[in-house]
């Protein structure tokens, strides 16, 4: 196994050496207010089988799970998706990988996965040549990783084994979580983001080299780059087990994802979402976005916003052909939209996870709206949900917050990868050219407690109160048909008398 | 005052000219607000049918549209819309042109069939042809319309005796959008022998011989010629677009599951048993054809196709909408073309308190279903039980007492004089 952690300094200024400590074997932190990610690669053969037998069906598999709250992420970690569970996915030609839905299904119980054919949705990818992204791709809006945290003090823990207990804990309280696993290099990664002030205090804490491992420890701070396209970090590096003290380092790398420059505080870029009310079974999302995220960090740059919809809500594509209705809505314009798209069909018959889709996002074109919120629309519509028991007639959905960033053109695309903290398999970035740089916009941080998650009430059939429908509607339906029957009867049997009775009238 | 309007509407040569004139009012109004409007005048459909004429013009299939559920026909109908600009409308116009259509074959078939004068069939016509749903409905793009023409020209086919073009038109309409085949036993049912004008049958008959009187060849000649139209146009389809067309013109409408709130009393239960929650096994609602196809295709028929033809295939319309598993606004046109042969007649009209209330009734009970269904959608109240459900079946049965005065209206009418004449002089 090798560990890399990396500390990412808020404010550098603030920093001492001496809350560093080496030694033969660890390495010790002390008060460090700084964002924290974990890196950790296992070699296949280290791997238990429960894990192996599953990654021997997949050719590539990248998981992603992001927490339902707010949080500060800082360069180079500043990739954003949706809160929730995302797995993008390879299979391997020969084998169908039945072992994948029951493996997901320790991250959630409850989740819709019958198998990788039925219910993930194929990728489409806008580059070919952009070979990086999968060809399948499955979403849930799990909100947090305790189910897997059991599952894996259960399975792979030693009960006696403290220091794994903690380490599992800790990765619950993770505010994203990546798992990636491909073939060729036939390694499973696992990356795990804390944000600053994660800790109270700052981050106190002894990490052990343990045997048969390697351990980079990495305490850094951003520097200004030197060039537009690259990212820049200064500070501290520390190979656990032959550094006897940390060296100090300056290195520069292209990258992916970028800050949005001139922005003092977050707040003020913070987009919101919320539905509008009462959202019916016609729901409109509505993002409010500050003034100060409206300005393109450069000229070739669009803003957008990718949705994740499970199966019960969905985009009707139709609606976005006319420019008329795409700018009343603030949009530019329904970029793509992959997925299950049925118009008419109740969720109880849909096998899909559900759709994604990406909108290029419409500017203020005054400079007095420039200076105001800008909210722009999307127009959803909900599936009827099953009938249930107990619901009062109502049920409840949850919907992700869409990930809102600007794409901009870059010079140099292809040495991206080469980037220590490169992350891809968002989901959005295989519909970009391999050419792009993202500036992600943050979701507005109201309070923890106000998730990353919309949940909307659905109006259902009431199981409880609709035991007479059945009986009801027969007997309505019976009603009419004899009614019908007997004017019938009664037409052809007094069809003369009906005449001479009128005939008398006109007389 | 009211007995000048009463002129102007007796008067074809306003009549036309003010439906024609509603119509491109309308229009041009409807193009107005699409241009300018994100909220759009043309209904959704017509978007359906002009990007599935879109593909064709590309040479693909016009199934490549999700939603097109219909005869590639009118798709190919529809081509010079992909042409672009003002050519999108063109369809529109085709709709509002049959309207046209439609109300002056209504014209026709009351004055050569139902000996009215002039000025009354023209004011009746008015029904159709000024109704502003009628005319909203067309100039939004729904191709309804274009279903009506088609009925009245196989009604005026029918009763001028061309079993030819008849049986044409029957197979097409069935192709075009399959109800229309309830109108092939009132049809057949009233091609009967003393209407040709041949020997009718004796008592002394075996019933045999009956049976073989009843096949006369009129009768032989409608079935066998609107059969083979029918075979040959979906042949054709299915030769062309393969199983797309079954798939998607055909089976969609029997496999279909109307889970979503419309107009049928089934609707509710429809919903219920299309999903896992259902506890039935008997799954009644898989029977709804059966009072259905009774009603509207044998019963009505049986009884009164031979008394009146237009206001029987009013009646069966009517029963088949009533008794559909699903039933939107736009089925209602469906019966109304048939409203000018039944009304002149009827005692809606000759005893207005009951006109009056059938039509308050009516109105009534859709303006109740629809503000549920407002509350349902747009509200997102769990209107589904009982007032959704109460509703429909309220209008079902408002329906019912419409039909069954319906029902013994037309019993209890004449033959129409033209009809007999026209008998009276074959047989001369």
């Amino acid at each position: 196994m090798k560990q890399r952690l990396t500390y990412i300094l808020k404010d550098a200024s603030t920093f001492d050496p001496s809350q560093l400590k080496v030694t033969k074997d660890s390495i010790e932190v002390t008060g460090l207010d700084a964002a924290k990610e974990q890196h950790l690669t296992f070699g296949f053969d280290e791997l238990p089988p429960k894990i192996w037998r599953v990654l021997k069906q997949c050719h590539e598999l990248h998981i992603r799970w992001a927490a339902p709250v707010p949080y500060n992420a800082i360069s180079p970690f500043l990739s954003r998706v949706s809160s929730g569970l995302h797995v993008f996915f390879t299979p391997r030609r020969e084998t169908p990988a039945n072992l994948l839905c029951p493996m997901l299904r320790n991250f959630d119980e409850t989740l819709k996965c019958e198998s990788p054919e039925k219910t993930f949705v194929p990728q489409r990818v806008l580059s070919e040549r952009f070979s990086t992204s999968s060809s399948f791709s499955y979403y849930t809006p799990t909100k947090s990783l305790d189910s897997l945290e059991s599952y894996i003090f259960v399975q792979f823990c030693d009960i006696l084994d403290l220091h794994c207990q903690e380490d599992v804990y800790q990765l619950g309280s993770a505010r994203y979580v990546d798992i990636d696993f491909d073939v060729i290099s036939n390694t499973l990664i696992i990356r795990a983001y804390w944000e600053p002030s994660h800790k109270p205090g700052g981050w106190t804490e002894i990490t052990r080299l343990q045997k048969g491992s390697t351990l980079e420890v990495g305490v850094l701070n951003n520097e200004k780059p030197d060039e537009p396209e690259e990212l820049k970090l200064g500070g501290f590096l520390t190979v656990v087990g032959s550094d006897s003290k940390p060296k100090a380092t300056l290195f520069s790398f292209p990258a992916r994802y970028h800050p949005l420059p001139n922005v003092s505080s977050t707040r003020e870029i913070e987009y919101k979402v919320a539905f509008r009310q009462p959202t019916g079974m016609h729901p409109i999302m509505e993002i409010n976005l500050e003034p100060k995220s409206l300005l393109a960090p450069s000229e070739s740059c669009a803003l957008h916003t990718y949705l994740t919809l499970p199966s019960y809500i969905f985009i009707d594509k139709y609606q976005f052909n006319d420019d008329l209705f795409l700018a009343s809505q603030n949009l530019r314009r329904l970029h793509s939209i992959n997925g299950e798209t049925d118009l008419e069909a109740p969720d109880w018959v849909i096998d899909k996870w559900g759709s994604n889709a990406l909108f290029e996002l419409a500017l203020p074109s005054t400079p007095a709206e420039l200076s105001a919120r800008w909210t722009v629309t999307i127009p959803l519509h909900l599936r009827y949900l099953k009938p249930a028991h107990n619901s009062s007639g109502i049920d409840a959905v949850r919907v992700p917050w869409p990930a809102v960033f600007w794409a901009c053109e870059a010079e140099e695309g292809l040495k991206m990868s080469t980037s220590p903290f490169d992350r891809v398999n968002l989901g959005y970035d295989s519909l970009f050219g391999p050419k792009t740089m993202f500036y992600p916009i943050p979701p507005g941080t109201a309070g923890w407690w106000n998730p990353l998650v919309e949940t909307l009430s659905v109006p259902v059939l009431d199981l409880d109160r609709s035991s007479w429908v059945e009986f009801g509607t027969i007997a309505a339906i019976s009603l009419g048909t004899l009614w019908i029957c007997w004017k019938l009867f009664a037409a052809v049997m007094g069809g003369d008398k009906g005449k001479a009775s009128r005939g008398k009238k006109r007389q | 005052m009211a007995s000048a309007i009463t002129q102007y509407l007796s008067s074809p040569r306003v009549v036309f000219p003010a439906a024609v004139l509603l119509r491109a009012a309308l229009l041009v109004y409807g193009t107005f607000q699409d241009a300018h409007s994100p909220v759009k005048y043309t209904d959704i459909d017509y978007f359906v049918f002009t990007d599935a004429a879109r593909y064709v013009s590309r040479g693909q299939s016009p199934y490549q549209r999700d939603t097109y559920r219909y005869t590639p026909i009118l798709a190919w109908l529809l081509l010079p819309t992909a042409w672009g600009g003002w050519w999108f409308s063109f369809g529109k116009v085709l709709f509002a042109l049959g309207d046209i259509v439609a109300g002056w074959l209504t014209i026709l078939i009351l004055r050569n069939h139902y000996g009215m004068p002039m000025a009354r069939a023209v004011r009746f016509s008015c029904i159709w042809l000024l109704n502003p749903m009628v005319a909203t409905i067309s100039t939004r793009g729904s191709s309804e319309g274009l279903l009506g023409v088609i009925v009245l020209a196989l009604l005026w086919a029918v009763l001028e005796q061309r079993i030819m073009l008849a049986g044409v038109l029957l197979g097409f309409g069935v192709h075009f959008k399959i109800y229309p085949f309830i109108y092939a036993t009132s049809i057949i049912w009233w091609l009967d022998a003393a209407r040709l004008g041949l020997p009718t049958t004796h008592s002394t008959q075996s019933p045999i011989e009956k049976l073989i009187n009843h096949l006369n060849q009129r009768r032989i000649d409608l079935g066998a010629i609107s059969l083979i139209t029918f075979l040959v146009l979906n042949i054709a389809m299915h030769h062309i677009y393969g199983s797309e067309y079954l798939r998607h013109s055909w089976l969609h409408h029997f496999t279909r599951l109307d889970h979503r709130h419309n107009f049928s009393p089934y609707n509710i239960q429809l919903y219920l048993n299309s999903s896992p929650a259902a506890t039935s096994s008997l799954h009644l609602e898989s029977l709804a054809f059966i009072p259905q196809l009774f009603l509207s295709a044998i019963a009505i028929p049986l009884a009164l196709a031979k008394k009146d033809l237009g206001a029987t295939m009013l009646a069966q319309t009517f029963a088949f909408v009533t008794f559909n598993k699903v039933c939107t606004s736009q089925y209602f046109l469906w019966y109304l073309v048939f409203l000018p042969f039944y009304l002149p007649n009827s005692s809606l009209l000759s005893k207005p308190w009951l006109g009056m209330s059938a039509l308050v009734l009516w109105v009534a009970g859709q303006a109740f279903w629809l503000q549920q269904g407002y509350r349902l959608e747009m509200l997102g109240l769990s209107s589904f039980v009982p007032w959704l459900w109460l509703s429909s079946i309220l209008f079902f049965l408002i329906n019912c007492w419409i039909l069954g005065i319906v029902i013994s209206d037309v019993a209890s009418s004449h033959v129409s004089p033209s009809q007999r004449e026209m008998k009276v002089e074959e047989v001369g």
